[in-house]
């Protein structure tokens, strides 16, 4: 009984970390280029082929491979934002989501044309092995990913509140004329900013394929709770991710185990969640 | 040392500034009064790049700066305190003023000691330097945008309308800093609804109304000028 707690408990925090990490990066566009960016999980999906291609033809290893998936959509972002998102920036909001949304099913058709539609898998040694720590077991590899997705997360909030590049991206998101007055390059900070959170998407991806595996289509249900969970943290609010991403697992584990059927409600979990932070936030200002 | 000719600048279709010269001298005090409406923000946007002039051109120490964007402004020397003083709302007094030094590297090499200039200046945000800009007084934020200006160690200080909203006794305060900050050398180019004060302040000021100078001279002679008394001084 307690067993079967402890291990819910242990799936919901693995889970949690490839939440965290898929979704502040969204948060970190949010909050600091004030965009919402709906092909960010086709950003992630991009990074999971990336690993599973380096994987394929070059026999390197999907965990290594977070490096050239990271860099890969740090550079592709960087084309898209030059070309695209940074004539948008001032323009009504909804001119950013239109673009970003076309960029996402632009991305996903290319993935489907290019690489089929059938899910892909990588096999490695360390998905067969898995720890033991008293009643619970973990594979190791969920358990490397959770490892790296502290580490990484851990990486970036060091970057923004112990790096000047990271004040200046704190800035430029607290007040944008007031970034231009000290005489920060604004739009040099979102072209980096934008890199980051896109990389971080693409490094999620290729946790993702890990653990479960990579298909055009997979964006789409990481980038819907990567919203809940943005929602849930309040916009733009990086350590509300981390309580959100939680939250979510948690919830979400805790129905697959003790709901009969729960399989299928725990992939509603996050809709719910959404509702009643909604309506509690609502009640709360009312 | 600052020199606009025949600068036109608006917004979209709407054009605000209409052939406007001015000048400001090496270590002068210049003051701008005018109306509300008359276009002295917008002036100082573009002097600042965030607003680019449709024609006319902007000179700073000789060369050209006309369109120039923010951050090369900024190194050039020239500093700009805005009307909505555009703090960092939830970092420190120090951390906002220690961005004020961030972009231009001769200023952040003397950063520290430029923070303890701009503590003794403003006493009061030293005993607040730990505390979240957004939960400080009106008066107290606008000493933080004026420090943050100086933190970059402008040859220039422009000054939009700091009086605005503060008591008393804070504008007092203000304006004995924006003195001294003159006296040490810094060119100021002041824009005030408060015209008795800044005009006895002033070495020179102008007037301006519609987008145009329509009057210039020293401050005392201002203060005398019967157009100025008709529009500006009437009690
Ligand atoms: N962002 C904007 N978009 C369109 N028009 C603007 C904008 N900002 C200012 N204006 C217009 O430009 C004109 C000049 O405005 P500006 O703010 O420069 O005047 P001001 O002299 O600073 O006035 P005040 O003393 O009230 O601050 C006004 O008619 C104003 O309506
Ligand atoms: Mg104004």
């Amino acid at each position: 009984m307690m067993d079967l707690f402890l291990q819910t408990l242990a799936n919901a925090l693995i889970q949690s970390g490839t939440y965290a990490l898929a979704s502040s990066g969204l948060a970190l566009a949010v909050g600091v280029l004030h965009i919402v960016n709906f092909a960010h999980g086709e950003f992630l999906m991009v990074g999971a082929f990336v690993a599973y291609w380096l994987s394929v033809l070059a026999g390197i290893d999907p965990i290594v491979s977070l490096v050239p998936a990271g860099a890969v959509m740090f550079a592709a972002s960087g084309v898209i934002y030059q070309a695209s998102i940074r004539r948008v920036l001032l323009a009504p909001e909804l001119n950013a989501l239109l673009l970003t949304f076309g960029i996402g099913i632009t991305l996903q058709n290319l993935a489907v044309l290019v690489f089929g539609a059938t899910p892909r898998v990588v096999h490695t040694a360390y998905q067969l092995t898995a720890v033991t720590l008293g009643p619970v077991s973990v594979g190791v590899a969920p358990l490397i990913t959770l490892i790296v997705s502290v580490a990484l997360l851990a990486g970036m909030y060091a970057v923004l509140y112990r790096t000047g590049v990271g004040k200046s991206i704190r800035a430029v998101a607290q007040n944008r004329t007031g970034a231009h007055l000290v005489g920060l390059d604004v739009d040099r900070i979102y072209l980096l900013t934008f890199g980051i959170a896109s990389a971080l998407a693409a490094i999620a991806g290729a946790m993702v394929l890990v653990r479960i595996g990579a298909s055009p289509h997979m964006g789409f249900g990481f980038v819907l709770k990567a919203f809940a969970i943005i929602v849930m943290a309040g916009l733009g609010n990086l350590t509300g991710v981390l309580w959100a991403s939680l939250v979510l697992a948690t919830a979400e584990a805790f129905v697959r185990t003790y709901v009969p059927g729960g399989g299928g409600a725990a992939e509603a979990v996050f809709f719910l969640l959404i509702f009643f932070t909604l309506v509690w936030r609502s009640w709360r200002t009312a | 040392m600052l020199e606009v000719r025949g600068l036109e600048a608006g917004y979209g279709k709407v054009q605000v500034l209409w052939g406007l010269d001015l000048q400001v001298a090496d270590g002068e005090f210049v003051a701008l009064i005018g109306a509300n409406g008359a276009g002295k923000t917008t002036l100082l946007r573009t002097i600042s790049g965030l607003i680019r002039p449709t024609s006319g051109t902007i000179r700073f120490r000789g060369a050209e700066i006309t369109g120039r964007r923010p951050a090369e402004i900024v190194a050039q020397g020239i500093a700009h305190v805005p009307e909505a003083r555009e703090l960092f709302p939830l970092m420190t007094v120090q951390d906002n003023l220690e961005l004020g030094a961030f972009a231009r590297p001769a200023a952040w090499a003397r950063a520290a000691q430029t923070l303890t200039e701009v503590y003794r200046l403003f006493p009061r945000l030293s005993d607040r330097r730990l505390q979240i800009a957004a939960t400080l007084s009106g008066g107290e934020q606008q000493m933080v945008a004026i420090a943050r200006a100086l933190m970059s160690r402008p040859e220039v200080l422009m000054v939009d309308e700091p009086s605005h909203g503060l008591s008393p006794l804070m504008v007092q305060a203000v304006f004995a800093a924006l003195r001294e900050v003159s006296q040490s050398g810094v060119s100021v180019l002041l824009i005030e609804q408060n015209v008795r004060q800044s005009l006895r302040l002033a070495g020179r000021a102008y007037v301006m109304e519609n987008g145009r100078i329509v009057l210039q001279g020293t401050g005392r002679d201002l203060l005398e000028s019967p157009h100025v008394k008709e529009a500006y001084l009437r009690l």
